[in-house]
């Protein structure tokens, strides 16, 4: 015997609670995210504190406020200093470089110089009070 | 006189270039973002052309805009809280590196004594947090 079965309605999905998911997903992943790429500059130790140095002497950069570069006491360009660093890089890899910003510089200056001579090359650079910023005090 | 008019269908708006659109954001957000770190919100890092891979240091310490330091909350620390942090965690026993969160218009000045008050707590190594930038105008 044939029997009819009655015929089920084909019902559209609902597509809302898809979207729903979909807009919580994006909701999530923008707010979970971060757009920014951090990196890291990194400070050799002190000298005498048993850190990398070259065998030669270190090269002192002193850094004042109006972010003017004077390297061994020389006034250089920024194009300059990255000249001469690579130019001692190339005779000591591990030559150290002795960055002395003025107490008035601010740490964008000093990371800019850092950055110089990392692209440099310079693999050992660390930071020191400016002669004229010490306190006597510390001694 | 009456006018009939045709009665308009109204047909389902099609949901699918939608639901693509969005499929598309969400790739494109999985794949430009990165998961969030905990970077404090307040300070703005100096921006560095040159990107080395980021690692999470065991001890953070942020220097602010105003020179002062901070660790974990919003009370800003000496140096000496700062230094017997770093004796308390073990960082300079381990030869572990010590990060340094600092707000970009920070002075050199805060940022040598640090150097000074790690160098005696024993740190060797400090590292800057920066943001990578292909395109830097601080140089000359």
């Amino acid at each position: 015997m044939r029997i009819d079965r009655p015929k089920r309605k084909l019902e559209a999905v609902g597509l809302t609670p898809l979207i729903d998911m979909i807009f919580l997903l994006l909701l999530f992943f923008l707010l979970g995210s971060d757009f920014v790429r951090f990196s890291q500059s990194q400070l050799a130790p002190p000298r005498g504190t048993g850190g990398t140095e070259g065998m030669s002497q270190p090269a002192i950069i002193s850094l004042a406020e109006t972010g003017q570069v004077q390297w061994n006491g020389a006034g250089v360009t920024r194009a300059q200093m990255r000249e001469r660093a690579a130019g001692l890089i190339e005779t000591d890899a591990e030559q150290l470089f002795v960055v002395m910003p003025a107490a008035a510089a601010e740490v964008q200056q000093v990371v800019g110089v850092m950055d110089d001579l990392a692209s440099a090359g310079a693999s050992a650079v660390t930071l020191e009070r400016d002669v004229f910023d010490i306190d006597l005090a510390d001694f | 006189m009456k006018i009939n008019r045709p009665q308009r269908k109204f047909k389902s708006i099609d949901l699918l270039p939608l639901i693509n659109v969005v499929f598309l954001l969400i790739l494109f957000v999985l794949i430009a973002g990165r998961p969030t770190t905990d970077h404090p919100g307040e300070i703005e890092v100096a921006i560095s052309r040159q990107e080395t891979a980021y690692v999470a240091a065991p001890l953070s310490v942020r220097l602010g805009a105003d020179d002062k330091f901070y660790l974990t909350g919003d009370a800003p620390k000496s140096l000496a809280e700062i230094a017997t942090r770093v004796a308390e965690t073990g960082v300079a026993e381990q030869g572990l590196a010590v990060e340094l969160i600092a707000d970009r218009r920070a002075h050199a000045a805060a940022l040598m004594d640090f150097r000074q008050a790690m160098a005696k707590a024993g740190v060797g190594e400090i590292r800057i947090k920066t943001e990578f930038a292909a395109e830097q105008a601080n140089g000359n």
